[in-house]
């Protein structure tokens, strides 16, 4: 195995047994970025699609090599020296474009951040750097993290699916997810305020966590939806992930949200098995609910029977191990989650957006010199995509004076109650008395290249059964649950009750030892075949 | 000819004196610096950061809260106002909407009389006290539009009264005693002209008798009380004035311009703003627990209007004297303190401090408290002329000295010989002196002359360097020349 494919864990292990290096490490994740990355995304006009971009996975905006390389030879002179270099000392992690770190752009994907390089670095990026990971760069998103495909980009070409570059790898955090299961670094930090980091790792077939809001600090994440986002990590396994999250979890005094609670040690119990834990089933996230384009309605529909299926082997598995399945439990508001979310982040969002006004920092108008409003107007108009303005229009509208009862109070009562139905299912002297539930990630697996972009209706309920856990703050896990008939990977997803990482990451790692030696473990992504 | 009434509510801001902004730790007051130098990722806006509460702006604003006798609340909320202006660098200010760190409050206003009119208490309520951030300031150089974000975050407290005040020298009014008010207690500086205390003016009139709110103009821009006073009388003959000429007062923004003191129109008023108000989801609510709101309140001292009242009645003293012992927290206390120590008549003390130690305050700059001249030796002074030991002008002078030197009066009356000669054979041998050099007067006055006497006495002092006992001196010479 390539040092570019092994687990983050692993390189650990062999950098203190000097069986390796930090910069061999990072060359291998240089030559797989460049035998398989392609173009990097950018703002100028060009044909979609190049003869050359085949196979190609284009995650990365900005390569930060040099950075990266110094960063790797620090490593190397701390470990010669005898000194501890930290838990994840030369291990490659890329970024999610949405975090700031100190000198380099922080694009947010959009063109009206291009220009705007980072004075200061973001706290989960910080926590990464001085645990002695290797930053290697700054990897695609949708703009502003608005979508779930990556199309959405201002730099393009947007970012692939390693499993089948037709296919998107999902979003936002897709060239998070794609970066990490094409080999090009072990670990990336993304983001998730809907299903941002678990759908494109289902999609992607990598590990994703979104832990409980809170649990990591938000300061220095350009936000979009500031009482639902989330940092979290990505990797290739259970273990890996939760080396990560030791990393960035815990207090900042910099983000007033970020909780005051101790930070388990997540490596110590991930092997301790599934016996005695209650695993729940909802048939609320066996089905989605979903407008129907011509009539509006809404309408339900079974998620495939593969995903299903998926989602029934595992919970055979985990009580084989010892877990207790608890069949039915009601989630009876999962099927308002998108409503609830299409007003409370718009509401969050375009008020985020207000500071991009091209005054500061950032895209501004060359064509209104001397007229303010126009040069908001303009510099706004210009700078952003659809989704921004979007997001802006009906946040806009929702927030105004005469409907804010209508549409954001009545959203924020919808929060509460899928805040109750986990309250319910996890409260240790109810009825449920839950450990977690399992669930598939998504719907669907990684769709077509724009099959759903331009439906923004759509696009948002690829985030059905992953954007409850943001309303009510849980924590939520997607890992690899197999692959389906088109040949592209299941995301199976576990969501637990405030700060039960550890109990998330454990029952993860349970199931990864039972497939261990499945058939579909062994497939590769269709760009490293 | 209809008679109007005056009806007006003041919109103030407040800035607290806290040492870092209220949402990062950057310096709060800026007044010396130059511009842009006072910022940071946080208070400028960059993408990305995050506001931490600065615990010390919920203190003084809580403490201004109880001063003002509003209800604080123990659990408020920050919300986002959402608007665009090149001097918030957000796009929005973190204010509180609904659920404010108080509610209610208000001020008795005593109003001193005037010519036609007794002395009264205006009651103002308070409809609105919040915690909110400031915002950066622009301004225009040559083609150019320049911004500085030093004021950005920079802790506010936003206070309104109701439409509660009736005329332009009550409005004066309540500025001063809340200027007062706020230096009293610690929370502000209250420096109007270095925008610390910041005011709008709301103005309408109605005819006497009418219980309706008519249109009302906002004043704005008006940086002293003074102008206050200025624009509101501006505001309210030009309202007179129209609707005397039949014309409808439209709710106005005007701008009071200083130099020429002439009122402008800013901007028509048809429709309130949008804020699009809604929770801020980066902070966390203000818990103010029962122990912290303890520990806040213990340090509200007795008020300037209570405390004036109580020299009133403790102490008898006159309203003018009280008025201005407790015109300045520390200057009320060092009374106080003198007034103890001296255990003699209160009326005593005050007439020495209001002459002596204001004057050398305002000469020096100084507050009483950082005196060398304290209480116990202002007090000492006191009792040295009281018992006759010194007279009065030497104790005027020791009042200098002692502040000089900072030793104690009796110190200086000891070592400089300052005591009253009450020997009666040195003053004899001083009066015939005086008497043998001033045969002329000695003539006039045995003709007749009477009020030479002081004249002859003040002789006496002035050879003696002030150091007889005058009544002394007066009977010598009066047996002398009998």
């Amino acid at each position: 195995m390539e040092l570019c494919d092994t687990p983050a864990y692993e390189l650990a292990v062999l950098l203190r047994q000097k069986r390796t290096t930090a910069t061999e490490i990072l060359n291998s994740c240089l030559a797989r970025i460049e035998a398989v990355d392609g173009r990097p995304g950018t703002l100028e006009p060009q044909p979609a699609t190049l003869p050359e971009d085949a196979g190609k996975v284009h995650a990365f905006i900005t390569l930060m090599k040099t950075h990266a390389m110094q960063q790797a030879q620090a490593v190397d002179e701390k470990l010669a020296a005898g000194e501890d270099p930290g838990p994840l000392a030369g291990i490659p992690v890329t970024i999610k474009d949405i975090f700031c770190v100190r000198g380099a752009p922080a694009t947010a994907a959009s063109r009206i951040l291009a220009n705007f390089v980072a004075p200061y670095t973001a706290t989960p990026v910080t926590r990464l750097e001085q645990a002695g990971a290797v930053v290697l760069g700054k990897v695609n998103l949708d703009e502003f993290t608005y979508g779930s495909s990556n199309e959405s980009s201002a730099f393009q070409p947007s970012t692939r699916n390693p499993w089948n570059p037709e296919r998107v790898p999902g979003g936002s955090s897709g060239g998070s997810t794609a970066s990490v299961a094409a080999g090009e670094a072990p670990l990336s930090l993304g983001t998730d305020t809907a299903g941002s980091i678990r759908q494109p790792a289902a999609f992607c077939g990598v590990v994703g966590l979104k832990p409980t809001y809170g649990r990591v600090s938000r300061y220095g994440l350009i936000a979009f939806a500031s009482s639902l986002d989330c940092p979290g990590p990505v990797a290739r396994n259970v273990t890996d992930a939760a080396l990560m999250l030791q990393a960035i979890a815990g207090p900042d005094p910099q983000d007033a949200t970020a909780a005051n609670v101790p930070v388990p040690d997540y490596l110590a119990v991930l092997d301790e098995g599934v016996r005695g834990l209650r695993i729940g089933l909802s048939p609320d996230y066996f089905r989605i609910t979903y407008p129907n384009p011509e009539t509006g309605e809404m309408e339900e529909q079974p998620v495939p029977e593969e995903m299903t299926a998926a989602v029934r082997r595992a919970a055979k598995l985990l009580a084989e191990m010892g877990a207790e399945i608890v069949e039915d439990v009601p989630m009876p508001n999962t099927r308002y989650g998108i409503p609830a979310y299409f007003v409370i982040s718009r509401v969050e969002a375009a008020s985020n957006l207000h500071r991009y006004d091209g005054v500061k920092y950032g895209y501004r108008t060359p064509d209104a010199q001397n007229d303010l409003r126009l040069m908001y107007r303009r510099s706004r108009g210009q700078g952003f995509g659809p989704q921004p303005k979007l997001r802006i229009l009906m946040g806009m509208y929702v927030s105004a004076a005469q409907y804010s009862a209508q549409y954001y109070n009545r959203a924020l009562k919808v929060r509460s109650l899928i805040r109750r139905d986990f309250d319910q299912v996890f409260d240790r002297s109810g009825r449920y008395r839950l450990d977690a539930l399992l669930t598939p990630t998504t719907p669907t697996t990684a769709f077509p290249m724009a099959a759903v972009y331009g439906n923004s209706v759509m696009m948002q309920y690829a985030d059905q059964l992953t954007v409850p856990a943001n309303h009510a703050g849980v924590p939520g896990l997607s890992f690899p649950g197999g692959l389906a008939a088109d040949g592209m990977p299941i995301g199976l997803q576990l969501l637990g009750p405030d700060f039960s990482e550890a109990t998330l990451l454990r029952i993860a790692r349970s199931y990864e030892l039972a497939t261990e030696s499945d058939a579909w473990r062994k497939v590769k992504p269709k760009v490293l075949r | 000819m209809t008679d109007y009434e005056v009806i007006i509510g003041l919109e103030t801001h407040i800035q607290l004196n806290t040492v870092t902004k209220i949402f990062c730790s950057c310096k709060a007051d800026s007044w010396f610096d130059p511009p842009n130098t006072n910022i940071c990722p946080v208070c400028t806006g960059l993408p990305g950061v995050l506001p931490v509460l600065n615990k010390s702006a919920v203190e003084k604003g809580a403490l201004l809260a109880a001063a003002m006798h509003a209800q604080l609340r123990p659990l408020s909320f920050f919300d986002r106002k959402n608007y665009f202006y090149p001097d918030l660098p957000k796009g929005y200010q973190i204010s509180q909407y609904d659920q404010s760190l108080a509610f209610g409050g208000y001020l008795d206003l005593p109003m001193p009389a005037s010519a036609g009119r007794p002395a009264y208490v205006r009651h103002v309520g308070i409809i609105k006290l919040h915690l909110e951030e400031d915002a950066g300031k622009t301004k225009n150089v040559g083609g150019e539009r320049w911004t500085d974000f030093n004021r950005c975050g920079v802790p506010l407290v936003e206070m309104v009264t109701g439409p509660d005040l009736r005329s332009a020298d009550e409005a004066a009014q309540y500025l001063i005693r809340l200027r007062q008010l706020l230096r009293w207690i610690g929370v502000s500086e209250a420096d109007m002209e270095r925008g610390q205390l910041r005011c709008d003016a709301n103005v309408s009139i109605r005819p006497v008798g009418a219980t309706y709110l008519n249109p009302k103009t906002e004043i704005k821009n008006v940086n002293s009380i003074e102008s206050v006073r200025d624009a509101i009388l501006k505001e309210v003959e030009r309202q007179i004035r129209e609707v005397e000429a039949g014309h409808k007062i439209e709710a106005w923004t005007l701008e009071w311009d200083e130099d020429k003191q002439v009122l402008r129109k800013m901007r028509s008023k048809e429709t309130e703003a949008d804020y699009r108000y809604f929770r801020e989801p980066d902070l966390l609510p203000i818990r103010l627990t029962e122990e912290w709101k303890a520990e806040i309140l213990s340090a509200l001292p007795e008020l300037p209007l209570e405390r004036r009242q109580r020299f009133m009645d403790a102490y008898e003293l006159p309203e003018y004297d009280a008025e201005i012992l407790t015109s300045e927290r520390r200057l009320s206390d060092y009374f106080e303190q003198a007034v103890l120590a001296y255990r003699g008549d209160p009326k005593r003390v005050s007439n020495w401090l209001m002459n002596e130690i204001l004057r050398m305050l305002n000469e020096r700059g100084l507050t009483a408290d950082a005196l060398r001249l304290t209480p116990t030796y202002l007090a000492d002074i006191l009792r040295l002329v009281d018992s006759g030991q010194i007279n009065t002008s030497t104790g005027k002078s020791l009042v200098e000295k002692v502040e000089a030197t900072g030793k104690s009066p009796q110190q200086i009356v000891a070592e400089e010989g300052l005591a009253k000669v009450s020997d009666d054979a040195a003053i004899r041998a001083v009066c015939q002196e005086v008497l043998s050099e001033s045969p002329k007067e000695v003539e006039a006055y045995r003709a007749g002359k009477q009020t030479l006497m002081g004249w002859f006495v003040g002789q006496v002092m002035k050879k003696m360097r002030g150091k007889a006992d005058p009544t002394l001196a007066r009977q010598i010479l009066e047996e002398l020349l009998s």
